[in-house]
């Protein structure tokens, strides 16, 4: 996934690229932050961020994002590190690579899925080299107002 | 010491009445310098240029945007800070810093915050804030958009609708960074400096595109917020349909078009608008704390 910074919270670190209706883009997109896409494009797409293909987007196009979400027509292979979703106009021709994969009923999706298990934990670790949870501290509970003693 | 470059046409002619304010307050806050006055076209730029060649650090511009530009394009050292008293009848590039009032921007260059700014090259003209074209471009042609009174805003908004209404789309080719081209009708175009919208953000162009609204209503809120933002001096772009970064773009369009930089028709299509390693400080009200601030309770 990709690791969000301070000034991405507050959203200042870059704009999210947007490609509308009707504009046609040919060439490699390569952005630091998310991209949606609603037009038309020919080439590759490559972020550190989420890529969203809108219901009227027609890509040709491999993609490398964190997570992919695809309402229009894609040609080409997905590699996310995180997780794709094909939605119910969404239509997706080439092989996908991820964590995880989600298509919704209607939603085509035609070529081969490599998922990717996630981290898992080390099995060598040990008991004693691992280290013991802290307790959380308690919170004191809320005082509840007292009924009596009217003034 | 200051050197206060003074547009004596900017506001049409405001800065006669204030000109005797405006020395005392600068003498009492300790930053009273030299005075010289534009006669023309360009003059700013060349004043700048003597200015700076003699050893000045800090150059003024008291009037609007254009004499703001114009002292722009007169700077080639990194040492020169840039401060703005706003007077004119458009003063986008002083509202985007935070100064929007004469007495304010005195106590704006007195505590010289400095910001720098990295700037925009169109063709061979600097500049720091707003490039556009298409509508917003063409709307200057057709309505005085400097007319102030409630009276004259509804003719304007009247007027600024039909020329709208009439107005067809531009077919526009964008190279982007050498990278990828685009190619799209288009209603409307804005560059600017990603940092000048936002102090946080890095110095890079920020592309937005709209379409030409196909609602009626639609078109008459776009055409009500372009003249909102003109008559504010803020920048917007609620309407794009389409927007990137970029260092770099190459702009072509059918038919061929005017470019406007901060409300004044400086050249043509097709042009090469680039970020350049030019860096010019400004003075500005706006500190990065303020807008981290701003941000925060915005987001509640």
């Amino acid at each position: 996934m990709a690791r969000r910074t301070h000034e991405d919270a507050l959203g200042v670190t870059g704009a999210e690229t947007v490609i509308g209706t009707g504009v046609i883009v040919r060439g490699n997109l390569e952005s630091e932050s998310d991209i949606v896409i609603d037009g038309t494009l020919e080439g590759q797409i490559k972020t550190a961020g989420n890529v969203t293909l809108g219901i009227n987007a027609i890509v040709k196009a491999d993609i490398q994002g964190a997570n992919i979400t695809i309402a229009g027509s894609l040609k080409g292979n997905i590699n996310a590190e995180g997780e794709t979703v094909i939605r119910e106009t969404g239509h997706v021709e080439g092989d996908i690579r991820c964590l995880g994969l989600s298509i919704a009923s209607g939603g085509v999706f035609s070529g081969r899925s490599i998922m990717e298990a996630p981290p898992r934990l080390d099995p060598d670790a040990t008991i004693d080299n691992v280290e013991p949870p802290q307790p959380e501290p308690t919170k004191p509970s809320p005082r509840k107002p007292s009924r009596g003693n009217k003034e | 010491m200051y050197y206060y470059v003074v547009n004596p046409a900017a506001g049409r002619g405001q800065v006669k009445n204030l000109q005797d304010k405006l020395r005392t307050r600068l003498t009492q806050l300790g930053i009273g310098g030299e005075w010289v006055k534009t006669t023309g076209s360009g003059d700013a730029t060349k004043l700048t240029r003597a200015a700076v060649a003699a050893g000045h650090t800090t150059v003024v511009a008291v009037g609007g945007d254009d004499t703001v530009n114009e002292v722009i394009n007169g700077i080639d050292r990194d040492n020169v800070a840039i401060g703005i008293i706003p007077i004119g009848s458009t003063n986008r590039v002083a509202t985007q810093l935070g100064i929007v009032q004469w007495q304010q921007a005195c106590e704006t260059l007195a505590a010289r915050r400095l910001t720098p700014y990295s700037l925009i090259a169109a063709g061979q003209k600097f500049f720091l804030s707003t490039l556009t074209l298409g509508f917003e471009t063409d709307l200057d042609k057709q309505v005085d958009t400097d007319l102030t009174g409630l009276r004259a805003r509804i003719g304007q908004f009247q007027q600024s609708l039909g020329a709208a209404r009439n107005y067809g789309t531009l077919h526009c080719k964008i190279d982007v960074d050498g990278q990828y081209r685009l190619e799209c009708d288009l209603f409307t175009l804005s560059i600017a400096n990603q940092k000048f919208l936002n102090p946080l953000a890095d110095n890079r162009l920020i592309v937005s595109l709209s379409d030409r609204p196909g609602q009626t209503l639609k078109l008459g809120q776009m055409v009500w917020n372009t003249l909102r933002n003109r008559a504010q001096g803020t920048l917007g772009d609620e309407h794009a349909t389409t927007r990137f970064l970029a260092n770099r773009v190459v702009i072509e369009t059918d038919p061929p078009t005017g470019i406007m930089v901060d409300g004044k028709v400086t050249s043509r299509t097709p042009i090469a608008i680039r970020l350049t390693d030019r860096r010019v400080r400004f003075i500005t009200e706006k500190v990065v704390a303020d807008f981290k601030n701003a941000v925060a309770s915005a987001r509640g």
